[in-house]
């Protein structure tokens, strides 16, 4: 039925706001990061490594799945991709163009402060897409108001796809569950149908139970369009499950403290499984148990180039 | 059930007292004050019936009938038929808070863009960097000090009164939407950036919308002291307003008016908060004050 009332509102409209959200961006997106290194100063000691010589191309349709220690940095680098921090050495590029301010072409998904306070549901998730068909005089003419009717009807959609109840709509953020809270933000950076999805521990506060079915969403979204996804996450049984390759950051000890590397960049397993099934299946269950391991001997252990290797080679065995 | 009352729970910390007694404690103070007031005046009459330095109930309601019903000394007398609100109309109080009122508002509405200097200062690096050392600075000069280099520059007519206001609140007021602009996460500006937003749409369309209520907040924290400069403008160079008469009233020990004055003024402010307090419950329901 859903499906239904999405195919009704993405019916072509009249002109002008012919598109209910910018189809115009290009669907598939790679992202390519090429030595890229990330320095800052840090006073006496001179300038701190934190990201050193990463080398990731992700293809376009890719579900990266980014783990590793608290601080190693995961969410540089995946404010990098955004373009709200840049790179001291190397380059990012997404689609072959330089990364050089924020990407409108990315949705983001931060862990919190997601959504906008003073907006409903609705004016959160729609805000995107009016702003990107409409600027502000254009939003005077008769034809806005039907589009906006449109749109209002996709959004909608989205958002009882999402799980949340019609009498939902008009509530503020601070009326929803943390679990609600992000279903919006989910729903507000896909209803722009970004090429390039970017999650930043979307799910860590979250219960296992809203969790899970989150995941289930997010991975059925997936599967349906394809964008490219880069999803940050400490769980290692989340980073299994949803996505379709795993980048492990691991930090150096000693003389190389803090600075961080690509320990492990391995291809998941595909598997027709619903995700819940998924988990309890004993091959699930023993690549959890290595990638653990292999996680743990990068954080805990001093990293020293033969322990990246070792750690590297044993990553490709799994 | 909320456990019943014990004596020891007046100095706890987890403790929820009951309606009854939130509001018996929250008038104390006031009916003590009318009580000590009440009590010295009552002392002075026995001494000197004359007395004007603490008024009697009786005096009180006379200079309040003087305020409220006659023209300043300094105006034309009324006819004495005149109608309720014609003598309201031309009273010394209703002609005084017109004045006073005309130069505070003026003085409010040119605060709106130091607020905005100060929201700007927050959104965009570059206005930061050109503004907050200066506005930093500027705000350790204390206004009352350029009272002279005013009355010079603008004369003694009402600009300098305005100007006062205005120089004394605004680097506060723009620090403080500095501030509150500043605290706004991060994660939302980026959001709003990656849903297609321009500079001007993150800065009033996502950054002032979402701290408008914690500026008029700061707004209200600013009304006694904008009278404050205010008082000190009229008191020291105007031939009327609020502050002008009591100052007046000083030189004539008339008590009788200036506390009725004096209580007037404060229930304006009072009043002037509240409303800007429900207008911004109403404007901003989804507004969660920490």
């Amino acid at each position: 039925m859903v499906s239904a009332a999405l195919r009704s509102v993405r019916a072509p409209l009249e002109e002008p706001f012919e598109a209910i959200a910018p189809h115009s961006v290009p669907q598939r997106t790679e992202i390519e990061l090429r030595d890229v290194s990330l320095s800052y100063s840090a006073g006496k000691d001179g300038s701190k490594t934190v990201l050193s010589k990463l080398n990731v191309k992700v293809a376009p349709g890719e579900f990266v799945v980014v783990l590793g220690e608290t601080g190693c940095g995961k969410s540089t680098l995946l404010r990098m991709i955004l373009g709200q921090d840049f790179p001291t050495e190397g380059t990012i590029e997404v689609d072959g163009k330089p990364v050089t301010s924020i990407d409108a072409r990315c949705g983001y998904v931060p862990q919190k402060y997601s959504l906008f306070p003073d907006r409903t549901v609705l004016g959160n998730v729609m805000y995107g897409p009016e702003n990107a068909e409409c600027r502000f005089l254009a939003r005077l003419r008769p034809s806005f108001f039907a589009y906006r009717r449109k749109l209002r009807a996709e959004a909608r959609a989205y958002l009882v796809r999402m799980g949340l109840r019609p009498q939902d709509m008009d509530k503020y953020p601070h009326q929803l569950s943390g679990g609600m809270q992000q279903r919006v933000a989910i729903a507000q950076a896909l209803l722009m149908h970004p090429p390039v999805l970017l999650l930043d521990e979307a799910f860590s506060a979250l219960d296992p139970s809203t969790r899970a079915s989150l995941q289930e969403q997010l991975r059925e979204i997936w599967l349906e369009s394809k964008p490219t996804v880069v999803f940050v996450t400490h769980n290692t049984a989340e980073a299994l499950l949803l996505g379709t390759r795993l980048i492990l950051l691991g930090r150096h000890r000693e003389e190389r403290a803090g600075e961080t590397n690509l320990v492990l960049d391995m291809q998941i397993p595909a598997s027709p499984l619903p995700l819940s099934l998924r988990m309890k299946t004993r091959e699930f269950q023993e690549l959890l148990e290595r990638v653990k391991e292999l996680a743990y001997k990068s954080s805990s252990l001093c990293m020293d180039e033969a322990v990246a290797d070792r750690i590297v080679e044993e990553g490709n065995l799994a | 059930m909320a456990p019943p009352f014990r004596v020891a729970d007046l100095t706890g910390i987890q403790v929820r007292p009951a309606r009854l007694w939130t509001h018996s404690l929250s008038w104390i103070l006031f009916v003590m004050g009318i009580a000590l007031y009440v009590h010295f005046s009552i002392v002075r009459h026995r001494e000197n019936p004359e007395d004007r330095v603490i008024p009697s109930a009786t005096q009180l309601v006379q200079g309040l009938k003087a305020s409220v019903l006659e023209p300043a000394e300094e105006d034309d007398p009324l006819d004495p038929g005149a109608s309720l609100f014609q003598q309201v109309r031309h009273s010394m109080i209703w002609k005084d808070t017109a004045s006073s009122a005309r130069r505070f508002f003026i003085a409010l509405l040119l605060l709106v863009p130091a607020m905005l200097i100060g929201l700007h200062m927050a959104v965009f690096p570059y206005a930061g960097a050109f503004f907050l050392r200066f506005v930093l600075f500027f705000d350790k000069i204390v206004a009352l000090s350029l009272l002279p280099i005013l009355f010079i520059v603008f004369g003694i007519d009402e600009w300098s009164k305005i100007m006062l206001m205005v120089i004394g609140v605004a680097p506060t007021l723009m620090l403080d939407a500095y501030n509150i602009a500043g605290g706004v996460p991060r994660e939302q500006v980026v959001k709003a950036f990656t849903l297609k937003s321009t500079n001007l749409d993150v800065a009033y369309r996502i950054v002032l919308k979402q701290v408008l209520p914690q500026l008029i907040n700061s707004v209200r924290l600013n009304l006694k002291p904008l009278a404050l400069f205010l008082f000190a403008g009229e008191m020291i160079a105007s031939t009327d307003g609020l502050a002008y008469r009591i100052a007046i009233m000083r030189r004539h020990m008339g008590m009788d008016i200036i506390i009725p004055y004096l209580l007037w003024v404060a229930l304006l402010l009072f009043s002037l908060d509240a409303l800007l307090r429900f207008t911004n419950r109403r404007l901003h329901p989804w507004y969660q004050p920490r």
